[in-house]
């Protein structure tokens, strides 16, 4: 029995999935923010190049991967599916579990998967700059390595509470180049209007994001990247679940169970789409896929399915997704990453219509997971990781009582080397389970944006 | 004793009135639960005063430190100072009598307030605390050095080496204090005596206070101070009332509800219950009565609490206006708790005692309390007795 599922370099695959194609009703489509009307491309040709904006539009089901954007690619890919001996011998179940390990990329994580395709198109269309924003680090961490790769300049607004507590995200965007700047900052007009109303604020991504948005949109040689959320970047993710379907295959297995977590949305499209796909095509209509959130930031199990911008100042065009409001500011201390107030449209609806389904944990639950995971299988997985582990364990734990064997596969996005001082607050007891009081809030929600017809 | 040059020269000299109540804690050991009217029959039983040598402990760990003292006389604080080697203090009130009473804690807590202090060090029990609240009030910071009998009121450090790190965290930073409000709980002694715990919120003193361990990993930041923290959740409330014309709130004790109330433009007794509804105040300081006539004909109404005392209780304690039949009337469903970090840092379990076990069996296992804007932290609810008090 194997532990390690491998594919040759030559086996990688060469186009990414685009679902779009295969959506049985088409998206609702990106609304401008000023004029309510859904996007045209040259909407957003002053903050993305021209192949990524028609990306995010095509209905084209498989999109090449550039031959420079897979020489890169390589480094580590394609990276190994892992059967959870030793997972499942501890929780003494039937079931057969299998995770997708990203950690494996020089960053860490699942996210210079798309990191990598979006600084080679910038590049091309003779971008100089890219501005971004980053949580936790792993996003402005991967840009920082991919753009170095293709000799552009990076610009990485780093949500403040997170660029004090992980400082070595910092250190290696400094390796990889970039430049680094706490956010909310007062290098935009963005930043400086909400330092100005509150100067001890922990910052947000939604926050971070407006100031790249702004920085890209006041410079000609800049444009802008976003590490999650939109079609394209779903996209470039679902190299994970290509490899994984073809690695299962290779072991005579298909999915029951498929899980991610969900902060943006990008990983969790990333290994369900070509599943999600096989499920709308009809040829396994009973896969179950599930997206993991925090309880703290539940956007997916509380929020609304509606228009919401995606930054907090509203330059962002509206999407439809589930959204927990624009000017939602999470717990800054949550240590569980997973912050991000929207969610994928194509996920959003997707989860709306049925075909996948989202469910949420506390933090000490999912460090719980965590550390069972690192127990047993070895790898000390990220937070946000580790919201995936706790699904995955928790399908499992269900098919040891109902005797079921089935197939789970998880992605495991990432390793926790940098989140140490999470794991050392779940170990000092400090965690603190947030929760996010749906009832009262509904009540005072009135700062949706108002789209006539919706 | 004489400061290092370098640390007298740079750091502002910290004036801190120190008061020690020397019968506090005598009745504890001789089994009398509270020294209120009983020093004599403590004394009889054998009991010896502790406060001094509770006071010295803490006192010694500060003599190095650029702060002066302002004290009593005798057993009411020389003593310790000259024990524990203070030399910088000044004798500004002496008791009358060998046998120092409540007056003589409200005389002394007048004199310190004329001077100024930065902050008032005091060491006793409940009793203690609420003599000098009743002088203080939230004018003058204060902070107790356990050494009575019950400590159920959160102006105490857990123990006197807690007390003089506080000290001397706010010493560092020139007797400017990380301050938090800190219920004083009076207990009935009388009716402790007889084991049944009666408390009622006395008053909301200021406190100072070192960030936790929490602060001390790295994943943490948190910047904001208490005020801050009120601010956010009362913030989040008064939209929550907006959008809910219709329904009756009942705000309960505290400064986080009050800051609610503050939201609203609306004056709040700090220590009763006043209903607002449509963001005007319909009554003030509700008693049970009041409560039920206020609840008849199915008045939608929801119920603001916070967190009281040191121990984390919800209700029962300092609460006891809303009975058992006002909690069914208003339903579980529809009590709101909100408590600052803070205070949830110090009390991460919390206890129901309403003085109906099955009702307070049904408040589960978990409650969610709104620590923030739009944030909610899931907190343990303790099962059985409410603790007993640190007594270090």
């Amino acid at each position: 029995m194997h532990t390690k599922i491998l594919l040759d370099e030559d086996q990688m695959p060469k186009a990414w999935y685009n679902i779009l194609a295969d959506l049985p009703t088409p998206l609702d489509p990106p609304l401008h923010p000023g004029t309510g009307k859904p996007l045209v491309p040259e909407d957003l040709s002053h903050i993305f190049p021209m192949e990524l904006i028609l990306q995010e539009m095509s209905p084209k089901r498989m999109i090449d991967i550039p031959s420079e954007v897979q020489d890169i690619l390589r480094l580590w890919r394609p990276s190994p599916l892992y059967r959870a001996h030793r997972l499942e011998k501890h929780l003494k179940t039937p079931a057969h579990i299998y995770y997708k390990y990203e950690g494996v990329s020089p960053p860490g994580s699942h996210k210079p998967n798309t990191a990598v395709p979006q600084a080679y198109y910038n590049m091309k269309a003779g971008i100089e700059r890219i501005a971004t924003e980053t949580g936790a680090g792993q996003w402005g961490s991967a840009l920082a390595f991919a753009t170095q790769l293709f000799g552009l300049e990076c610009t990485v607004y780093m949500v403040r509470s997170s660029y004090s507590q992980k400082p070595y995200r910092k250190s290696m965007m400094q390796v990889w180049g970039a430049e680094c700047i706490p956010s909310p900052s007062t290098r935009t007009k963005a930043g400086s209007s909400v330092l100005q109303k509150d100067p001890e604020t922990p910052g947000s991504l939604g926050i971070a994001i407006s100031e790249a948005v702004e920085d890209a949109a006041t410079h000609s040689n800049t444009n802008y990247s976003l590490g999650s959320v939109l079609n394209h970047v779903c996209l470039h993710q679902t190299i994970t679940g290509l490899e994984s379907k073809e690695q299962l295959a290779m072991v005579d297995e298909y999915p029951d169970v498929v899980i991610g977590c969900l902060g943006g949305g990008s990983n969790f499209a990333g290994i369900s789409f070509p599943f999600a796909g096989d499920k709308l095509k009809g040829t396994h209509r009973e896969t179950d896929i599930i997206a993991v959130e925090p309880a703290s930031c539940p956007k997916l199990t509380k929020g609304l399915y509606t228009y919401d911008y995606g930054d907090v100042a509203g330059l962002t065009p509206l999407l439809k997704m589930f959204t927990l409001g624009h000017d939602f500011v999470p717990p800054s201390i949550h240590a569980g990453g997973l912050r991000y107030h929207g969610a994928s449209p194509i996920d959003s609806k997707l989860i709306h219509d049925g075909v996948m389904r989202a469910v949420s944990y506390h933090q000490s639950e999912v460090f719980d997971a965590a550390q069972t995971f690192a127990r047993t299988e070895g790898i000390i997985i990220a937070p946000e990781t580790s919201h995936a582990a706790r699904a995955a364990i928790d399908e499992a734990l269900r098919c040891k009582k109902s005797g079921e064997a089935k197939t789970i596969l998880f992605n495991c996005s990432g390793h926790g080397h940098f989140d140490m001082s999470a794991y050392d607050a779940y170990y000092a007891h400090q965690l603190v389970d947030y929760e996010y009081p749906e009832k009262l809030i509904r009540e005072s929600l009135a700062r949706l944006p108002k789209i006539p017809g919706t | 004793m004489e400061l290092p040059l370098l640390l007298s020269s740079t750091l502002t000299m910290c004036v801190i009135g120190l008061l020690v109540n020397p019968i506090a804690g005598l009745g504890g050991a001789v089994g009398l639960k509270g020294t209120d009217g009983q020093v004599g029959e403590a004394r009889a039983r054998g009991a010896l005063p502790r406060a001094s040598g509770r006071a010295m402990e803490a006192l010694a760990l500060l003599s190095g430190l650029p702060v002066c003292f302002i004290s009593c006389s005798g057993a009411m604080g020389e003593e310790a100072l000259r024990n524990a080697g203070v030399s910088r203090y000044e004798v500004a009130y002496r008791a009358s009598s060998g046998l120092t009473s409540a007056d003589d804690t409200v005389a002394a807590c007048r004199i310190f307030l004329e001077r100024n202090v930065d902050l008032v060090l005091f060491c006793g029990g409940d009793g203690t605390a609420r003599d000098v609240y009743s002088v203080l009030g939230d004018a003058t910071p204060m902070l107790g050095i356990p050494a009575g009998v019950k400590m159920y009121s959160a102006v105490f450090a857990v123990t006197p080496t807690a007390a003089a790190r506080i000290v001397m965290s706010g010493c560092r930073e020139g007797g400017h204090f990380l301050i938090r409000d800190a219920e004083v709980v009076d207990v009935d002694e009388e009716a402790y005596r007889e084991g049944e715990l009666k408390t009622h919120l006395f008053g909301i003193a200021k406190s100072p206070y070192v960030r936790g361990l929490i602060q001390s990993t790295k994943q943490v930041f948190e910047s904001h101070d208490e005020e801050r923290a009120k601010t956010d959740i009362a913030h989040f409330i008064r939209e929550v009332m907006d959008g809910t014309p219709d329904i009756l709130y009942i705000l309960g004790p505290g400064s986080t509800t009050a800051a609610i109330a503050g939201e609203l433009d609306l004056k709040k007794t700090l220590l009763g219950f006043d209903a607002v509804k449509g963001g005007a105040l319909v009554a003030s300081d509700l008693h049970e009565q009041a409560f039920l006539a206020l609840l008849k004909e199915g008045t939608q109404a929801r119920l603001v609490i916070s967190i009281i005392g040191a121990q984390g209780a919800l209700l029962g304690r300092g609460t006891q206006q809303v009975s058992p039949n006002v909690i069914r009337i208003i339903g579980i469903e529809n009590i709101i708790v909100v408590a600052t970090p803070q205070k949830l840092t110090e009390t991460p379990v919390v206890f129901v005692d309403t003085g109906d076990p099955d009702l307070d069996t049904s408040f589960g296992t978990h409650i969610s309390v709104i620590s923030g804007y739009r944030i909610a932290r899931r907190i343990k609810i303790g099962t059985g007795e409410i603790p007993s008090p640190n007594t270090g």
